[in-house]
């Protein structure tokens, strides 16, 4: 593929922008990590010697029992026990764990223990458990592969909404522009926790978690297409009065040609530069109706849940603490990538004085 | 110009009227309602009262149509949403916004009890800001690419990036349960409440200044997470809007026929670059008192997002109705206002 001339150099300005770079790659290391996340973080185990033979569990479909390894249960190997039990009786077999043994949904109660209890090397539990003894490092990790994934498809149905409609009303203008914007001034009023909680006392019981996910990732695109759809209709009408676009029509270009090979490439700057901001937003907006209890369905791990733990268990300074300095990592280095973005399609050479 | 603001203003009622509209009507058709409600509730009391006899209860609850039919009309539940609609906006338009189902005391009211910690705690976040914001972009223009740059750069997007109600999580758990510096939550000390400013001026036995001090010392930490928003985005203009006018040929004409630097900043550079801040000045009216619900949440503060967000939790529809008015109107009024100010210190923009 052959990129533009000009696209190259946008790139190259963009590379050259250290902060930038440096924080979209981290932020793309780290994403990519969550996505093969079940390798690093989870309670089964990576590889399991037994007997000579070599088990994958995570990569096996069905799961092995306690009896597969020499143990007398039915129900799913607890790989860690499994760990301790073969070093123990000191044999040749042995079990390699993932980094954090521990799976986001799992409940780790120790007899004589009040759950959240704090981080404990020894346990393997690097930032502590929180109220339902459940690991918070594995939370945490989990919750922003959930909040990335929900982050992504909001900007990517928020815009294609918003950029159909800002480009329609800029592009037909008159009626369509003045029905548009009175019909936007009008929506955007309507406050989103409002419908985000009559939505979920209509939702069934039975309800499956992916279609409450579902649900949710709509009504907040439906209320967030707003302000790209204003940004578009302001960029369509300055290019609809450039003289190239008078220029395709007198060639006998129609609407939808005019619409998708001249007008848009050449806005795709707005739509760029606004993808990080709105990324950000998607973030904050799914934690905050966590926090609140409106967000994603529990158990699903998220932020916004850990957050809210946090705040009323305020003798565990550990759930408060992880989930704050991860939640900041995260989104200043959305920032600084966005602030990257901008500055490398937008360049602002100063003169300073001496 | 003076028809385009008549113009925007005369389109204040049918936006409004379409958003209460809007809203009004989400709220009946859907189920969960305060009437609904009601009812359940109603059958579990009975249920309780008569033991277990009740459960033969086929046909649904014991409560005879009459009863229902009164609790309908009490919930105005007893006409067509149009028509119930219109009554709600023939009352408001006398100034009557109704009752609220939940506390049955009226709505006006329960705003009017929180606007004074709204307003104050607006008027307190728009002057620290600005007053911090402005001089501290100023000095980052000038210092552009120093080190105090680059490092209050780096504060300036953390602050960005960091939602204010986390922050508070944060604060809250260090300051006040760790250190136990600042009070956990609430709006002033206890000695001082329900109390007016005037009225505590007025009595001799409590200090106005011992009252200012306890209410600062409780809002110290709420302000923080207030400020740490607006912050970023404010300094940020400010700085690139400086660094575009002193890059400007006039000011490179200032200097170059010697003009002292400094003097030519403030006289001509600063004037210009305060442009971009007053557009953003008007949207301050309506966060000034919406606020945000989730900072008055965490710091356990009656303000008006407050309220407005546990009435939604509530189904409390007249207090959903009210504060939804209220700051729909403020949004509309603080674009107009918006608009005028740009108008008013950039004499080259016309509206038509």
């Amino acid at each position: 593929m052959r990129l533009n001339p000009l696209t190259v150099k946008k790139l190259k300005r963009f590379r050259s922008i250290r902060r930038g770079y440096w924080s979209l790659i981290i932020l793309g290391v780290f994403f990519a990590l969550t996505l093969c996340g079940e390798l690093l973080v989870n309670n089964k185990a990576l590889l399991v010697s037994y007997d000579g033979h070599w088990h994958f569990p995570i990569f096996h479909s069905g799961i092995y029992t306690g009896e597969d390894f020499g143990l007398d249960y039915k129900s799913e190997a607890r790989y860690r026990e499994l760990d301790d039990f073969f070093e123990r009786i000191g044999s040749d077999n042995f079990v390699i764990m993932p980094l954090v043994p521990y799976g986001p949904l799992e409940q780790d109660f120790r007899a004589g223990e009040y759950p959240p209890n704090p981080p404990s090397f020894e346990r393997q539990h690097y930032l502590g458990t929180d109220s339902l003894a459940r690991d918070v490092l594995a939370r945490l990790f989990y919750g922003f592969r959930v909040a990335m994934l929900f982050s992504l498809a909001f900007v990517a149905i928020s815009f294609a909404i918003g950029i159909a409609t800002g480009c329609a009303m800029g592009y037909f203008g008159g009626i369509t522009d003045l029905a548009g914007q009175r019909f936007m001034e009008i929506w955007s009023n309507i406050p989103l926790l409002y419908l985000v909680i009559i939505m979920r006392s209509l939702m069934p019981a039975g309800a499956s978690t992916t279609m409450r996910i579902t649900t949710l990732l709509l009504i907040m695109c439906a209320f967030s297409w707003v302000g790209m759809a204003y940004l578009m209709r302001t960029a369509t009408y300055r290019e609809k009065a450039r003289e190239y676009v008078d220029a395709s029509r007198v060639l006998g270009a129609g609407t939808f040609r005019i619409l998708f090979k001249h007008i848009l490439p050449n806005t795709v700057s707005i739509v760029v530069t606004f993808i990080p901001f709105m990324a950000a937003s998607g973030i904050t907006a799914l934690t905050a109706l966590d926090f609140l209890g409106f967000g994603l369905p529990p158990p699903t791990p998220s932020w916004g849940e850990l957050l809210e733990q946090g705040t009323q268990r305020m003798d565990a300074p550990w759930i408060v603490t992880s989930t704050f300095v991860v939640m900041v990592t995260v989104l200043t280095l959305v920032a600084f990538v966005g602030e990257a973005i901008r500055e490398a399609y937008d360049p602002r050479k100063f003169s300073t004085y001496q | 110009m003076r028809d385009y603001f008549i113009r925007r203003f005369l389109l204040i009622p049918p936006t409004i009227i379409g958003i209460t509209i809007l809203v009004f009507f989400i709220a009946r058709i859907m189920p969960g309602g305060p009437l609904e409600q009601a009812l359940m509730q109603g059958q579990m009391i009975q249920q309780m009262g008569e033991g277990r006899q009740s459960a033969r209860l086929g046909e649904g609850s014991n409560i005879t149509s009459r009863q229902r039919e009164q609790l309908a009309a009490l919930y105005g539940y007893d006409k067509p949403w149009y028509a119930a609609y219109a009554d709600w906006l023939g009352d408001v338009a006398q100034g009557d916004l109704g009752k609220s189902f939940r506390y049955q005391i009226p709505v006006w009211q329960m705003i009017r009890d929180c606007l004074p910690v709204s307003i104050y705690y607006g008027l307190a976040t728009l002057f620290i800001t600005y007053g911090v914001c402005i001089p501290l972009g100023i000095v980052k223009a000038i210092r552009h690419r120093t080190w105090m740059d680059t490092t209050s750069s780096i504060l300036v997007f953390a602050g960005y990036a960091i939602p204010g109600y986390v922050l508070g999580a944060l604060l809250l758990l260090y300051f006040s349960f760790d250190l136990e510096w600042f009070p956990k939550r609430g709006f002033i000390g206890e000695d001082f409440e329900g109390m007016t400013l005037w009225s505590a001026i007025a009595d001799p036995d409590v200090s106005a200044l011992r009252m200012m001090g306890s209410l600062l010392w409780h809002s110290a930490l709420p302000l923080c997470c207030y400020m740490v928003g607006s912050f970023a985005v404010l300094t940020m203009l400010m700085k690139n809007s400086l660094m575009d006018n002193l890059a400007a040929d006039y000011m490179r004409t200032a200097v170059g026929k010697g003009m002292e630097f400094r003097k030519a900043v403030v006289k001509h550079a600063l004037r210009n670059s305060l442009i971009p801040i007053a557009t953003g000045f008007g949207n301050n009216i309506s966060l000034f008192l919406t606020g945000s619900f989730l900072i008055e949440k965490i710091f356990n503060i009656n303000g008006f997002g407050l309220l407005g967000f546990n009435s939604v939790v509530d189904y409390d529809y007249p207090v959903v109705m009210g504060v939804l008015l209220l700051s729909s109107i403020l949004l509309l009024l603080g674009n107009i206002l918006s608009d005028m100010l740009v108008a008013a210190v950039d004499p080259r923009i016309r509206f038509k």
